[in-house]
């Protein structure tokens, strides 16, 4: 349950011990790590997220904050505290250009790190780039997002998990005719599909894209569509939400059985499995993008403190949590190896250019920005299984196979990362 | 052939949500002249309090019930507290200013619930039969027959009952009415009770049959719009008619694979094609001048 408003008094009389770390939990390491709280000029550095109907993407900015929190209590930037901007877009574009010009033009933000919003992506892809600012986002899910010189996402967003999901299907439970059941927006289910059937076909496999309009409502007809078309395989391709509804007419339909189901990374969700139900143990796989929430990596060990002891109550720990916490941990790093008196933009956006063969737990493969025209650092990840209320991890990390990401091989040829 | 009659039964379970939404905007705006394009942020408030009582373990019976009361007590909030300062403005005035109400009721629903995956479960979803292959569950059926009963219920209320003919009567002109002693707030009272009910009923069904998500639900006023203007806002029959065949077309749509990601403008069209066939005989003022 999460009705915000009941308990608020007694949250309240809380307050003290909830921002403290639990007993016996582990400390938060975060950057310099002295202990002495940073005193100079701040450095400005913005975030932007979308948290309205239809959704709550604001993980990603809620991680960073936690962790420049906790930078600015451990010696900060050399000394210099970190003062993080957060804006929230509000899924409104005007309000979404409004508010990154704010940050990028009137603050003067060195950066935006841990964004999360698909609108603000698509409109101020080009401001960021006019005004050479790096946004190291968190929440991507539209192809803008990964096809620009300066968005770097720690997220892989629908494309590589998608794919990733359907490999796991083709070598595991041998899927030869998939559905990719994904909303009608051309950057998000239809780049996504698309490329998905193009995956599909270099596997000598078939695909259908069945796009459905987000607020769409007969979720049976999407389903019997699928039937009709005679797949083995449903991708769902969407928001848990609309997920959660497909599953749900699956369900009533008693069509666990009649298909294999995967997905990407969205139903990885600490509050899926208790919207699932028993009906779904062990037919339901999805691709996560990150480690799992309770690995036990030094990272996401990190993650949980920084988040017990910095976070707020209500703070969504999801992917794009850790994907923020990620996003923030290594421009921290970045800002560290400056020298803290000449810290402005252009010094900062080349910085984050230069991050290359960053790694840690919550990934699978090394990150990296450099100076390309997209980024997309992030695109191996590992497969889990639904199972007794909870997620098990049925394949470690892995990548995928997908011509959408030549460019990217080959900027890791350029910055040495593979051979 | 079978295929067909899939969509068909599919298309008639989510066209009887669509009619359900028309019924319940058609009877308030018969009694109050009132398109409450609000009806869909009760429904989604509605289904939202069912699924927090069911979380705080109520038994089922109370957490529907809740669900009819909530969406009962917003309407007569509305109804009683800013309706009556609107009763003599324009009807766009007094549509418009249901969006606002909408526009509240959304925002204080996600700020009391984020989006969290949540799933409202009903125990006749389990329950059903097969048609063509095609389970219908108990759920199903309690939507559409529960439906048509709402329809023939409305429609012996309105011609039978006292209340129902004051209803027509402010429907008919509300100055004359006022006029003649009828009692104008405590009938168009009636009418914002019935229509919140009606609301949380859809909002408990929506939430069950498509999803729990608030702006989803929220936004299903639109195709029930379009149900109510098949019936001119003013017939029940004919509204309830409508929403089976927006709810049906929308489904038929899916087979047609180039529109099939088109459908959800069904509502629109069928509701623009309505209004074009229902002015097929006018003549425009100018065009009679000349």
């Amino acid at each position: 349950m999460n009705l915000r408003l009941l308990g608020l008094g007694g949250a309240a009389a809380l307050a003290l011990f909830a921002l403290q770390p639990a007993a016996g939990a582990a400390e938060p390491a975060c950057g310099l790590d002295n202990g002495e709280k940073a005193t100079g000029e701040p450095i400005v550095v913005g975030g932007i997220n979308g948290n309205a109907p239809p959704g709550d993407f604001s993980g990603g900015t809620d991680a960073a904050a936690a962790y420049f929190k906790c930078v600015n209590d451990n010696g900060g930037i050399h000394g210099r505290p970190i003062e993080y901007i957060v804006e929230n877009d509000q899924w409104n574009p005007e309000l979404a250009a409004q508010v990154a010009t704010k940050l990028v033009k009137d603050r003067g933000v060195v950066a935006l790190v841990g964004n999360g919003s698909v609108v603000s992506m698509a409109v101020n892809a080009k401001l960021y780039k006019d005004e050479n600012v790096m946004a190291m986002a968190s929440a991507c899910a539209i192809s803008d997002c990964y096809e620009n010189a300066n968005i770097v996402s720690t997220n892989q967003g629908p494309l590589p998990s998608g794919i990733g999901a359907l490999k796991f299907a083709i070598e595991e439970l041998g899927t030869e005719h998939a559905a990719c059941i994904g909303f009608n927006i051309p950057n998000n289910g239809g780049w996504a599909c698309d490329w998905m059937g193009k995956y599909m076909e270099s596997q000598g496999r078939k695909s259908t894209a069945l796009l459905m309009d987000p607020a769409a409502v007969d979720l049976n007809s999407v389903y019997l569509q699928a039937l009709a078309e005679g797949v083995d395989t449903i991708l769902l391709m969407l928001p848990a939400g609309p997920a959660l509804g497909i599953l749900k007419v699956a369900e009533e339909q008693d069509g666990r059985d009649m298909f294999k189901w995967v997905s990407p990374t969205p139903l990885y969700d600490p509050t899926v499995p208790g919207a699932l139900g028993d009906y779904w143990n062990d037919s339901l796989y999805v691709n996560i993008e990150l480690a799992p929430f309770d690995s036990d990596g030094p990272d996401n060990r990190n993650w949980n403190a920084v988040m017990d002891a910095y976070g707020r109550e209500d703070d969504r720990r999801d992917t794009f949590s850790q994907s923020g916490y990620v996003s923030a941990k290594f421009f921290v790093e970045a800002l560290l190896e400056m020298d803290p008196g000449s810290i402005d933009r252009a010094s900062v956006t080349e910085a984050i250019k230069s991050i290359s063969g960053k790694t840690s737990d919550l990934l699978c493969g090394p990150y990296y920005v450099g100076d390309f025209d997209r980024h997309m650092p992030n695109h191996a990840g590992r497969m889990v299984v639904f199972r007794d209320g909870r997620f098990d991890v049925v394949r470690e990390c892995y990548d995928i196979e997908s011509s959408y990401l030549d460019p990217i091989r080959e900027q890791e040829r350029q910055l040495g990362l593979t051979q | 052939m079978k295929i067909y009659g899939l969509f068909l039964i599919s298309g008639l379970a989510v066209g009887s949500l669509y009619a359900l939404g028309g019924i319940g905007l058609v009877v308030l705006r018969r009694a109050t002249g009132v398109l409450n394009f609000a009806y869909g942020a009760i429904a989604a408030a509605a289904a939202m309090v069912c699924w927090q009582f069911g979380q705080w373990d109520f038994p089922g019976p109370a957490a529907w019930l809740s669900a009819l009361v909530t969406g009962t007590a917003l309407s007569l909030l509305y109804g009683m507290v800013v309706a009556p300062g609107l009763a003599w403005r324009e009807p766009a005035v007094k549509a418009v200013a249901t969006l606002g109400f909408a526009l509240i009721i959304l925002g204080v629903v996600s700020f009391l619930w984020d989006d969290a995956a949540r799933k409202l479960v009903l125990p006749t979803d389990k329950m059903g039969v097969r048609l063509l292959g095609m389970k219908i569950t108990v759920t199903r059926m309690i939507a559409f027959f529960g439906s048509i009963a709402i329809l023939i219920g409305a429609v012996l209320y309105l011609d039978k009952t006292r209340t129902g003919l004051h209803m027509r009567a402010l429907a008919d002109n509300r100055d004359h009415s006022a006029l003649i002693g009828i009692p104008v707030f405590r009938v168009e009272t009636a009418a914002w009770a019935l229509s919140g009910a009606l609301a949380g009923f859809t909002g408990l069904m929506f939430g069950d049959l498509v999803r729990l998500d608030p702006t989803v639900i929220t936004f299903t006023v639109i195709p029930a719009i379009a149900a109510a203007v098949c019936g001119r806002l003013n017939s029940l029959p004919l509204t309830f008619a409508g929403g089976l065949a927006i709810g049906v077309c929308e489904a038929m749509l899916t087979l047609v694979k180039p529109l099939a990601p088109l459908r959800s403008m069904t509502p629109f069209l069928l509701a623009a094609l309505v209004i074009l066939w229902m002015q097929r005989k006018e003549t425009l003022t100018f065009a009679r001048e000349g």
